[in-house]
């Protein structure tokens, strides 16, 4: 777990627990293309959306509110980390896929979104 | 100016105390009054007003004395229907009504200060029942300086802005949360909103209600993962999004429309709006986190369900206030004002929705919190009480079914833990209110009154 030591404690503060459930894993792959900020947010996003079973079986309720807390996280990461249009970036990008979610529609794949989103102002 | 309007009662007993101080402080409130008069008449003969304690047994002493002053079983004339002339059909025998009546008022004037009834703390108005049940109807003129409490033009702003937010939506997630919105609501979040963004000198009322309607989105869309999570199978009146169309979907829906809120409000292009509502949305999903958690250790504590009730319901109000301070240009010490008042407000607008459990006129139904093991601060309370709390807690610890339910509902209010939770919530109002009484709040502050006590005196 030595790649957490880019990020700063409270960022992971009741979601510790999911390093090893793939945030981790997450943050290592996003870290390769962005800065630690930015990878444990969209970390946190792949991590809320899998948790809450998004686009398949619903989550119980318990995952569900570990989930929004992911995403909730994710977005104030990135309202006190990053710019405006990095913000809109990322918030497309769970739109597009809790939008296909609902609809029933297969959702493009969501760790090569949030790589464009991560990209789009390097 | 005067404006008139009508109060319509179905009396329930043939003589009965009918307690109408709500319903005449929501009347003041809808014709907007801040300070003046209110007249109000009796349009019957057996009908009568006062101005008493409502307090049960007090009320049946008032009951006996009328009966002593007008017995029901003596002799009257009026009811010699042979004597009489142009009898209607159906005429009762009310001789000893019209008696009663003598000593009743058939008109009351109460006096409003500040948008609210000016009466003392155990003054209630009464409209008194003398040969029921049957409807009546008082009619009112308050006069007086008006003052609309949000502007028309500002709600109408708002709720425009919400319909074309979500006329862009996909109708998989457009659809349910339209029946959401159209639902009604209080609003309080996004009315907040439209008036702290006239604080500032950049005030730009079309962005104020686009931030205001992101607000009530993401409002709206923790209600849908709140339903989820609750099992709730109805909100506003209406089907859940998770009862309705399945908890699949509720989650989406609630995923899409915080992303959206998020997205709409970083379009405003203001950093410190963006970061003022993430932390807000952080912050109550980890107090849902905690309620949900302290739910195994209920009915919890004072400190653990401020702590819960800080990020769950008052993080967002302050937020709306906040956000839309900064959003208007407002000074650094306004806003930090504000954020007191938010939170103040924030937790006394919860005390408030806990006591509309013990309501039957809430539109919700009553002990749907205790079924729930909902933190409530009543409940908390009562278990306080010596005899009454150790009985609660024996209660608490059984299944709830609708016989206990009603069990705990009728011992919390036997506590008295309503009146004090009651108290503490209008103690919290006033509180928040004093941190707007510098004069830089005066363009807003009579809205941002109105809307405090309406907050916690209401009846749904």
């Amino acid at each position: 777990m030595s790649e957490q030591l880019d990020v700063l404690e409270e960022d992971l503060s009741n979601l510790e627990h999911l390093w090893d459930q793939g945030l981790g894993e997450a943050f290592n792959f996003y870290r390769a293309h962005s800065e630690p900020t930015l990878a444990l947010a969209a970390a946190l996003v792949e991590a809320g959306c899998r948790l809450q079973g998004l686009g398949q079986a619903a989550a119980d309720a318990g995952e569900l509110l570990l989930g929004d807390l992911c995403l909730a996280r994710a977005s104030r990461l990135l309202a006190e980390g990053s710019d405006l249009e990095r913000q809109i970036s990322f918030a497309t990008v769970v739109e597009t896929v809790s939008a296909a979610a609902a609809s029933e529609l297969p959702s493009p794949s969501l760790r090569a979104l949030l790589t464009v989103a991560i990209g789009t102002h390097p | 100016m005067i404006c008139g309007r009508r109060l319509q009662i179905e009396s329930r007993a043939q003589t009965e105390f009918v307690d109408v101080t709500a319903s005449l402080q929501a009347e003041v409130a809808a014709s907007g009054l801040i300070e003046g008069r209110v007249f109000i008449a009796s349009l019957h003969t057996t009908f009568g007003l006062a101005v008493n304690e409502n307090e049960p047994l007090l009320l049946s002493d008032l009951s006996a004395a009328l009966e002593r002053v007008g017995p029901s079983g003596a002799e009257y004339q009026h009811d010699d229907f042979s004597r009489r002339v142009n009898v209607p059909l159906h005429e009762p025998a009310n001789g000893h009504s019209h008696v009663r009546h003598l000593f009743l008022q058939p008109s009351l004037t109460l006096l409003v200060e500040g948008g609210r009834l000016l009466l003392g703390r155990w003054q209630s108005v009464f409209a008194v029942e003398l040969d029921g049940p049957r409807p009546r109807e008082l009619a009112l003129q308050l006069d007086g300086n008006f003052e609309v409490p949000v502007r028309s033009r500002d709600r109408e702003l708002l709720e425009l802005e919400l319909g074309r937010q979500l006329a862009v939506d996909a109708e998989a997630v457009e659809l349910p949360m339209r029946r959401l919105v159209e639902a009604g609501g209080k609003r309080v979040r996004p009315v907040l909103v439209m008036i702290c963004s006239r604080l500032g000198s950049a005030h730009d009322p079309l962005r104020a209600a686009t931030l205001a309607a992101a607000v009530e989105l993401i409002h709206d869309a923790t209600l849908v993962h709140d339903d989820y999570v609750d099992e709730a199978s109805t909100r506003r009146g209406r089907a859940t999004v998770a009862a309705s169309e399945g908890p699949e979907r509720a989650i989406a829906v609630g995923d899409y429309y915080f992303a959206k809120a998020t997205r709409v409000i970083a379009e405003l292009g203001q950093e410190r709006v963006s970061s003022t509502v993430a932390r807000a949305m952080e912050m109550i999903c980890l107090s849902q986190i905690e309620d949900v958690q302290l739910r195994g250790r209920y009915p919890g504590d004072h400190s653990g369900y401020l702590r819960v009730v800080r990020g769950k319901t008052a993080a967002l109000i302050e937020a709306a206030c906040v956000a839309a301070a900064q959003l208007s240009g407002a000074s650094e010490v306004a806003v930090r004002r504000l954020a007191r008042f938010g939170d103040k407000l924030g937790i006394a607008f919860q005390m408030a929705d806990d006591l509309l459990d013990y309501s039957s006129q809430s539109g919700k139904p009553a002990g749907q919190d205790v079924r729930q093991r909902v933190l409530s601060l009543p409940l908390i309370y009562a278990t306080e009480d010596g005899p009454i709390g150790t009985r609660l807690r024996r209660l608490l610890d059984s299944e709830l079914d609708d016989e206990v339910v009603d069990e705990v509902q009728r011992l919390v209010v036997a506590s008295g833990a309503l009146e004090r939770v009651a108290d503490e919530a209008r103690e919290l109002i006033e509180a928040a209110l004093e941190e707007i009484a510098e004069s830089v709040f005066d363009p807003i502050r009579s809205d941002l009154t109105e809307l405090a006590r309406t907050a916690v005196d209401r009846a749904s």
